[in-house]
């Protein structure tokens, strides 16, 4: 292995805080060591609910970078992350997305894993090696910790503990957008691929919403007061109220915007956990997107959406038809975010940098004080990619 | 089981004819004529529909939807999506008679899409129809039009209906 001292930086950063270079949406080579050092690193990745796999023997496959992983709830209640790999020659041993099963069977030589992840059955085993112990073949389990029934998962022992990781600021936010309680229901995913880099889907700002939306100004629909926080790791979250007009011309059906509300909610709280996951709560949408990039070119969003076990059957209904027709891949909304992904992977294939402005006092300092539209909340999380990533500043 | 007479089943294929013909056109009042007042769209994943989660890429559940679905591709997101050309590939695969001149029918479809930038064509998405059609007064249209899409991973945001 090459001495990583004597190589060449991959880049070289800008020496302005509020400068991006373009590149590092586009250097392939990034891609290797973003995933040793994000992806594997010191970070936690959510990736699944636990009203996804409510059942005892209910799985869900994901990725982990390039690492297929599968959760599952485990006959005593326990949800639990494994590698997606037989532990006797790598097979994979869930196919699906998601399912049930009673046990996890390699169909190559038949071991048998149970939902706990213990191998139970491997055919002929008195010819293996003399020390042999079934004890020490149980699938690869992934360091797990769960927030309101949303299950993280990271390949670090050295990670701190997920609420130490993601700060109050996020999880109190976070905990209102899963129902406050976590006692949530699934009603299904949205899933769709953005032919971007990762990490332009994870740069939208709260500069843009009044101005790219449309639908916003159509439907006379203004963002009330609100804010966002960021950390030093990180993480950002938007919060406002949201004034949905009492007449909406535009539309002959304005029901779909209708702002019912739960005891837990404002209007429109987003988050955006480092590295890439979205969580948002528009109005009454529940959404978590989970996000899994293939390699640096491309990620594969899936945007699940859930009620709360507590809504009477009006709320269900006006939650999926909100959900269905304001956010995702086709959504009045979010659909222009999705034109925007695909046109910054265009654009940034220039020299250059991106230069971000609003909310930027000085462009040589750090500022963790962001107004509600500022997009300067976005440098943290730059500033917390460059670090990890090791590439130094220019000099001044 | 009742006989389906041909002229049926000719009115089913031309409604279908006159539907897709009205997307790959991007001629949203016609793609709104194919439903009657109690009409309704769904666009929805494969995996949702199977597994009976209601969440839809699309769910236009009235008819005042359906207006709002025009509204949305004419008026509201013309300026910020990119425009690609469509062009849709059905063939019919089984009708059934419902009641009171209602018909159930099932159509495959394959549609693929031209970038109006790059020229390049790509599939968009393969799956089935699945209608509810009212054939009164020698005319047909849809009362439930649902594109259960076997795509459940969209290689893109999707601007129009399909």
């Amino acid at each position: 292995m090459a001495n990583q001292k004597n190589e060449e930086p991959l880049l070289i950063w800008p020496k302005k805080y509020n400068e991006v270079p373009k590149a590092v949406f586009e250097m392939e080579e990034l891609w290797p060591k973003e995933l040793k050092s994000i992806f594997y690193g010191e970070e936690w990745h959510p990736i699944v609910h636990r009203a996804e796999i409510p059942n005892p023997g209910d799985y869900k496959a994901a990725e982990l970078g390039e690492m297929p992983i599968f959760a599952v709830h485990g006959e005593d209640g326990v949800i639990r992350v494994f590698q997606n790999t037989c532990t006797h020659r790598g097979t994979a041993l869930v196919t699906e997305c998601a399912g049930n099963k009673k046990e996890f069977e390699c169909p190559y030589h038949r071991w048998l894993f149970s939902l706990e992840g213990e191998l139970v059955g491997c055919p002929n085993s008195r010819e293996f090696t003399p020390d042999f112990d079934k004890k020490n073949f149980g699938l690869h389990q992934l360091r797990v910790e769960g927030f309101c029934g949303l299950y993280w998962v990271t390949m670090s022992d050295k990670t701190p503990p997920l609420k130490e990781y993601l700060g109050e600021s996020f999880y109190e936010p976070l905990s209102r957008i899963l129902g406050g309680d976590g006692r949530l229901k699934l009603i299904g995913y949205q899933k769709v691929m953005y032919d971007c880099n990762w990490k332009a889907y994870c740069d939208n700002d709260g500069y843009h919403a009044p101005l790219l939306h449309k639908a916003f100004a159509l439907l006379n629909w203004q963002g009330g007061k609100g804010f966002q926080k960021v950390t030093e790791n990180g993480h950002l979250a938007f919060e406002s109220e949201i004034k949905v007009p009492d007449q909406v011309e535009a539309l002959k059906d304005a029901s779909i915007l209708d702002f019912k509300g739960t005891g837990t909610s404002s209007g429109s709280i987003v988050l955006m956990s480092f590295p890439l996951t979205v969580f948002s709560k528009h109005m009454d949408m529940l959404n978590v997107r989970y996000a899994f990039p293939k390699g640096p070119k491309g990620i594969e969003v899936h945007y699940a959406y859930f009620t709360h076990e507590d809504d009477d059957e009006e709320m269900v209904r006006h939650r999926i038809r909100q959900s269905s027709n304001l956010l995702g891949p086709c959504g009045l909304v979010s659909m222009e975010d999705a034109s925007v992904f695909s046109r910054i992977d265009k654009g940034n294939k220039t020299p250059g940098n991106a230069v971000f402005q609003k909310g930027v006092e000085d462009e040589y300092k750090l500022s963790f004080t962001v107004k509600q539209n500022d997009e300067s909340g976005n440098l943290p999380r730059w500033e917390h990619y460059r670090k990890i990533m090791g590439f130094k500043r220019a000099e001044q | 089981m009742n006989k389906i007479s041909a002229d049926a089943i000719q009115q089913i294929e031309q409604l279908n004819r006159d539907y897709i013909c009205a997307l790959d056109a991007l001629d949203m009042p016609a793609w709104l004529a194919c439903f009657n007042k109690q009409g309704q769209y769904t666009f929805i994943a494969e995996e949702n529909y199977r597994r009976n989660f209601p969440i839809a890429f699309m769910l236009d559940d009235c008819y005042e939807r359906l207006q709002d679905r025009v509204t949305q591709v004419v008026d509201i997101q013309s300026d910020s999506t990119e425009h690609y050309q469509t062009r849709h590939f059905t063939q019919l695969t089984s009708v059934t008679v419902a009641d009171d001149g209602r018909y159930q029918a099932e159509f495959n479809y394959s549609v693929y899409y031209t970038r109006s930038d790059t020229k390049k064509t790509q599939l968009l998405c393969v799956g089935r129809y699945i209608d509810l059609i009212d054939i009164s007064n020698a005319s047909a249209s849809y009362i439930d039009r649902k594109a259960v899409t076997d795509t459940n991973v969209l290689p893109r945001y999707v601007a129009y209906p399909v």
